[in-house]
């Protein structure tokens, strides 16, 4: 459904939420040339990045937080082979909201006096612009908003008609859910429609923006999804020591993501019984 | 005699930094086991914000993530990033950031972003995240990196994040809403700013150091004071809440943020 050259808005914040299970569909699929849009993730874009998928981004962030670098970026960055335009986390959430709104760039006060406003990659004289306000006469940094081909959510329920729920942060989910030109949600459960009415408030997406919905249990593993799995330190830690050489990095490759057919056989090669030590107890979310 | 290491002095002299009362970005690493820190000793009130939307946090074990789970139980509310990052942090309601650093330079401008030149990076680093957006606009800043050499440069192989840029007055010619940082600390000296420069200036010597030895490990031209005092070493209180807070050791057992 994702042509090769899409530009995807990525959702999920830090450890929460990735569509990492999306991420690794697209590389069996070999998609080629996509362009993504997030504030920060993490093995997600590692291993898009990794196999080659994504050869530009437009984020804030890259790397496994508290473990270190992301390795693969580091590796591909220094080949010349992916391009990275640098935004700040606040820069990209306002793109995201002025997409969304359906402006065409929105004001902040980051970014000035430093090297994000100095250089820019590929996008130019179009990566921001730093104006006197025109009616306080302040300096003030203007970002493009962003309308990508599609946006990527993760959530924790959703019911028949697309309504999604999302339980704990939103990190920049809202503005992103509402940006691009087709939403698909990845979801943790399908629920009955008064499941999600008796408690309307946790619908962070109703069904109007929804495009379409893909049931994927464990979406986010090694990751975690609040409220319903931790993350998976011990494999974590692995993903991270072996993403430092080429080598290794590509017996993963083929060995987690290549050599299954799909993420049902994924979850079966991680295994049930790990799996169901992940699950979150109540009331804490993980 | 409290028995310490690097890692847990340095956590602990950053801690002391944080007033009871204050609005506090906690992020996670080292800076955050400093404000949680904090938290759990000589500062009870403060707020503990993070970024990805958890705000008045309480975590009871470290978080990995600024959007970990950890931050949730006990928070008092759980929104996202335009709230965190804009409602209260642009609009000026942070007292207190804190960030690490690949590089920082007199002025205290950081990089976290690239190692080596922007055409062909050695290193690629995180990026900026949340970091250029608390630098710009928390009120007061507090830099924590562990010292060598290779990171207190003259010059920047990239600026991420706005120190106090080329010094007085550049804060203002961009209308930044924060004052830029306060203090540096390493697990060798703590360092504080010449109001009249805004260049780093020595401020403490950790017990077991010199200042020629501070003086041999960084690349500029360093402001050493008539008088520079032995930072206090940690309580033994400090040191049992840090473990309880990070049983695994996971921010402990490492060299750096």
């Amino acid at each position: 459904m994702v042509p090769d050259g899409s530009g995807l808005f990525w959702g999920g914040f830090g450890f929460q939420r990735p569509p990492i299970a999306f991420a690794s569909e697209l590389i069996r699929q070999k998609k080629r040339n996509l362009t993504i849009y997030t504030c920060g993730s993490e093995v997600d874009l590692e291993i898009l990045v990794g196999a080659g998928v994504v050869p530009r981004l437009e984020i804030a962030f890259v790397a496994i937080e508290a473990l270190g670098l992301a390795n693969n970026t580091r590796r591909r960055v220094a080949e010349g082979k992916v391009e990275i335009e640098d935004y700040s986390n606040l820069a990209m959430a306002m793109r995201f909201l002025g997409g969304a709104l359906n402006v065409p760039f929105m004001p902040l006060r980051s970014l000035m006096g430093t090297d994000m406003v100095a250089k820019s990659r590929y996008r130019g004289d179009k990566k921001l612009k730093v104006i006197d306000c025109p009616f306080t006469g302040e300096k003030i940094c203007l970002v493009p908003s962003i309308q990508p081909d599609f946006s990527i959510v993760h959530a924790q329920r959703v019911d028949m008609s697309g309504n999604a729920q999302i339980d704990g942060i939103v990190g920049e989910d809202l503005e992103g859910s509402r940006c691009g030109k087709k939403l698909i949600i990845l979801t943790e459960e399908l629920v009955d429609e008064e499941e999600i009415r008796f408690a309307p408030e946790q619908t962070k997406i109703p069904s109007m923006y929804v495009d379409h919905v893909v049931l994927v249990p464990f979406a986010a593993h090694p990751m975690m999804c609040h409220g319903y799995y931790d993350y998976d330190l011990e494999f974590l830690q692995m993903f991270h020591k072996i993403t430092r050489k080429e080598e290794t990095w590509q017996e993963y490759l083929d060995t987690y993501i290549l050599g299954v057919e799909n993420h049902e056989a994924y979850l079966d090669k991680i295994g049930w019984s790990r799996l169901n030590k992940l699950r979150a107890i109540k009331p804490r979310g993980y | 005699m409290v028995e310490y290491s690097n890692i847990e002095f340095l956590a602990a002299c950053a801690s002391r930094h944080v007033r009871n009362g204050e609005n506090v970005f906690g992020g996670t690493g080292l800076p955050l086991l400093a404000a949680l820190l904090a938290k759990e000793t000589h500062a009870r009130n403060i707020n503990l914000i993070s970024e990805a939307g958890f705000i008045d946090a309480r975590p009871r074990e470290v978080p990995l993530s600024v959007a970990d789970s950890r931050y949730y139980l006990g928070c008092s509310a759980s929104i996202g990033l335009i709230e965190t990052l804009g409602f209260i942090l642009q609009a000026g309601h942070i007292d207190v950031g804190f960030l690490g650093a690949a590089q920082i330079d007199e002025y205290g401008n950081l990089n976290t972003t690239y190692i080596g030149p922007y055409e062909a990076p050695k290193v690629r680093l995180p990026g900026s995240g949340g970091g250029n957006d608390i630098a710009s606009s928390a009120k007061r800043l507090i830099i924590i990196m562990t010292h060598d050499k290779r990171k207190f440069v003259k010059q920047l192989d990239h600026l991420t994040s706005p120190g106090h840029l080329e010094g007085p007055g550049s804060r203002e010619k961009w209308s930044l809403v924060g004052r830029g940082p306060e203090v540096v600390i390493t697990d060798m000296c703590q360092m504080d700013f010449d109001p009249r420069t805004l260049k780093i200036r020595l401020m403490s010597v950790h017990p077991g150091y010199t200042v020629q030895d501070v003086l041999d490990n960084v690349m500029f031209d360093l402001i050493i004071p008539d008088d520079v005092p032995t930072t206090d070493e940690p309580t033994q209180e400090q040191i049992d809440v840090m473990h309880r807070l990070d049983p695994h050791s996971i921010y402990l057992g490492k060299g750096g943020s």
